[in-house]
């Protein structure tokens, strides 16, 4: 079966994608309120030099999330 | 309000904004050198209370909420806001609000101002970092959004100044009116606005988006009661409300309705175009040079205040030098010794111990706003933020512990950028474990007695491994702190990376005012009291210790042992020795005999207290070197580190105890004391400025504690190993 969604986690660097939703509610409360919306596109810049952060790049914004917060984040294929 | 009554209270702003606004910069606009910080009453958020006069007269009390996204807060700081907001009986409740939004990021900036919109707060939009717009092509129509938004916008750059006066004109045109009741900017679903009837309904409170917040916030607002909070749980349980859900819902709503009034008010260029920040992130946070650089700056920081300690403490030293001389002129007249005596060697010798600070507390300030300015910091906590986590603390946190290695005391000060409490707490107790500036001299004297036959560079060796011993203790202390503290507070990382900057000189420059100020205003008092006692405990002690050590010194010059020469020397170690603090020195001796230490160390490590290099000079009086310490310590500049003190090194050397006549000073015992000055907290400054920070006495003592046994364990376990060995 073809996957529908993918996390954020999964994209390589300078890959970007749209988001869908959020699987955790608090995560959600504060990536919306940082404007990072379902539909917004982010795209991968690079990972943290010791693992486990992401440096990514929403509508112009610059972000840093962990790998727990990045997995929340369901993504278009 | 009458005109009379305004002029007597000052009109009430709260500042607001999200993080990265450019807030901070407007606020030192307006208000300049007249500011001052304090923490808001309860909990530890800094808050800044500046003043200024608007063009009629009108004075204003600008607070300084701050930063954050929305009143549904994931941080300690964010609850501020939301606290104060909620709650119009609050002292810090506003009058009105200034809202700064950072202009070439609109779209992401208006949610928390239409929060506020709705809670019916007279406010103005303040468009912050118009240079900026300018220089990217965006072009603002304020008019636009001023008329779909319903109040006034005004056009501001904090950097350059542009419009601060338009805004204070614009404050106090919105001060003369009463606020209209606008048409809610989000109109509540079925299910909130039944919510929010039964909260009004109990409550009193009139604002339906207010009766919802405290729906939202019930578990943590501490305004509430307990029957209140119950309540509030039975009316959220019978409406079925699911709060986490609802917030959500809501902020996507907002963007919904305001993305729009910003597209028809702001021309941007379509593309986001790769900027400097870009190229620049591409090496300052790269795989491998990225950490790199990061050790290479922080090297670079830890060598100025190295330099700057050595440089700055001469000049200390000098200034003292002079004070104590005048107050000896002044005092000796009086032919009361005890006078010049607490005078020169208590109040004066405490004074020096926290005027030696401001120095590395201004320059390390100084840098650490530098970096902060610049928006380095942020990328500093996206590269270590792993690494930390794993020992309890978050990415900030290394730059706490790299400035403790000048300092403790301005490190401990620059955690409040960490919002995580337990983080910021872990950070605060592990931070002292790693060797500072004043450990230095206290390492020269004892590393030769420790190893006399190594040579140097078997010493230099010992020296870094010192500094490597504080190191992993501070990270292992930090991983063990992680499992016992508990804190509901979820940790997140989700951190916005502002655009690079040249640092603002004028938010630099109060940055460190600010610092060095709340240092000073802080830690006066008890470092005064403490003095004192410590002066008291060494000068006096049951009956007079003066005829006394007369007596002694003077049955041992007899005896042919010490030439008369010394007879001043020998008194003041045979006062020392019959003291309150010898007494407590021998008092203590069994506690630390495990160690390999005598009373004459528990002395030393007494006074340690006052400042850890304060072990060298109290060594000189008990071996009775007084005038020939002066001499040595002075002769800072001709010898090699390691020689400075070698008369000391000496008499410690061939010192015995006195019922089993051994060697006092083996390779055990003064590794063991290395050790446990490395590890032990033994600088009341430091202690002083973790209670100022955390709010509480508690803390304070749990490090002293925690401090002090770990490095009693650790000097143990070396004195049994290195006799084993």
């Amino acid at each position: 079966m073809q996957r529908r969604h993918r996390t954020l986690p999964e994209l390589k660097a300078h890959e970007s994608a749209q988001t869908i939703s959020f699987t955790d509610h608090a995560l959600a409360c504060k990536l919306t309120a940082m404007g990072v919306l379902p539909g917004a596109t982010i795209e991968m810049i690079r990972k943290a030099p010791f693992g486990d952060a992401f440096y990514v790049k929403v509508d112009g914004v610059r972000l840093a999330l962990r790998t727990d917060e990045a997995k929340q984040i369901l993504l278009t294929v | 309000m009458s005109n009379d009554a305004q002029q007597l209270r000052p009109l009430k702003v709260g500042l607001i904004g999200n993080p990265n606004s450019g807030k901070s910069t407007v606020f030192n606009q307006l208000t300049g050198l007249r500011q001052k910080t304090g923490n808001f009453p309860g909990v530890t958020v800094e808050i800044k209370v500046g003043s200024f006069t608007l063009p009629k007269g009108q004075k204003v009390s600008l607070i300084d909420f701050p930063g954050a996204y929305s009143l549904y807060p994931t941080s300690s700081d964010e609850k501020v806001l939301a606290e104060v907001l909620s709650n119009p009986g609050d002292a810090n409740f506003p009058d009105m609000l200034v809202y700064i939004a950072d202009v070439t990021n609109l779209e992401k900036h208006l949610l928390l101002f239409s929060q506020i919109l709705d809670l019916q707060i007279p406010a103005i939009l303040v468009l912050n970092m118009m240079d900026v717009a300018a220089e990217e092509g965006i072009r603002v129509q304020t008019q636009t959004l001023a008329a779909k938004l319903g109040v006034a916008v005004v056009a501001v750059s904090g950097r350059t100044g542009e419009n601060i006066a338009q805004l204070k004109a614009q404050m106090e045109q919105l001060a003369g009116t009463t606020p209209l009741a606008t048409k809610p900017f989000y109109t509540l679903t079925e299910n909130e606005c039944s919510v929010a009837e039964a909260v009004k309904m109990n409550f009193g409170t009139e604002n339906g988006y207010r009766a919802l917040l405290i729906a939202h916030h019930k578990d943590w607002l501490p305004f509430l009661s307990v029957p209140e909070r119950a309540m509030l749980t039975t009316i959220q349980d019978t409406k079925q409300f699911q709060s986490l859900r609802a917030q959500v819902e809501e902020t996507m709503t907002r963007f919904d309705r305001f993305v729009p009034i910003v597209k028809s008010a702001v021309q941007q260029p379509s593309a986001f175009p790769l900027t400097f920040t870009d190229r620049l992130d591409g090496v300052l946070t790269h795989r491998f040079f990225g950490p790199l650089i990061f050790f290479g700056i922080m090297a670079l920081v830890f060598m100025c205040i190295f330099y700057g300690y050595e440089i700055t403490g001469g000049w200390v030293e000098g200034a003292m030098g002079w004070l104590i001389e005048q107050a000896e002129a002044l005092t000796t007249p009086l032919n009361m010794a005890w006078l010049t005596d607490f005078i020169t060697k208590g109040i004066l010798e405490g004074l020096k111990g926290v005027l030696v600070f401001i120095p590395q507390i201004a320059l390390l300030s100084l840098l650490i706003a530098l970096l902060e300015e610049s928006g380095y910091l942020t990328r500093v906590v996206f590269m270590f933020d792993r690494m930390m986590q794993r020992f309890g603390m978050n990415g900030r946190s290394i730059v706490a512990l790299i400035g403790g290695g000048a300092c403790a005391v301005p490190a401990i000060k620059g955690t409040r950028t960490i919002t995580n409490w337990k983080e910021r707490i872990i950070t605060i107790m592990v931070t002292p474990f790693i060797s500072c500036s004043a450990r230095i001299p206290v390492y020269m004297v004892l590393i030769p007695i420790a190893l006399p036959n190594a040579g140097w560079w078997i010493w230099a060796q010992v020296f870094g491994g010192m500094y490597v011993l504080g190191v992993v203790v501070a990270l292992l202390s930090g991983w063990v702190l992680k499992k016992i503290l508990r804190s509901t507070e979820q940790s997140f990382l989700t951190l916005h990376m502002p655009v690079y900057r040249v640092p603002h000189w004028k938010n630099v420059w109060l940055t460190v005012v600010d610092k060095v100020k709340s240092f000073v205003s802080g830690v006066w008092k008890p470092i005064i009291i403490i003095t004192s006692v410590l002066w008291l405990l060494s000068s006096f002690g049951p009956g007079d210790i003066a005829s006394k050590a007369r007596a002694s010194a003077e049955e041992e010059i007899a005896l042919g042992h010490v030439p008369d020469s010394l007879r001043g020397d020998l008194e003041a170690s045979y006062k020392l020795e019959y003291s309150w603090a010898g007494k407590i020195g021998k008092f203590i001796e069994p506690a630390i005999r495990p160690l390999g230490y005598d009373w004459k160390i528990g002395i030393g490590i007494l006074s340690s207290f006052l400042a850890r290099e304060v072990f060298n000079s109290t060594m000189y009086i008990i071996y009775s070197l007084e005038s020939v310490g002066k001499i040595e310590e002075g002769a800072a500049g001709d010898q090699k580190p390691f020689e400075r003190y070698s008369s000391l090194k000496d008499r410690m050397l061939n010192d015995t105890f006195r019922d089993t006549h051994q060697k006092i000073y083996t390779p055990a015992t003064g590794l063991s004391l290395l050790v446990f000055y490395a590890l032990a907290m033994q600088c009341m400054s430091t202690l002083v400025v973790v209670k100022q920070e955390t709010g509480k006495w508690r803390w304070a003592i749990i490090q002293f504690v925690f401090m002090g046994a770990i490095a009693y364990l650790f000097a143990w376990l070396t004195f049994l190993a290195v006799n084993a060995f």
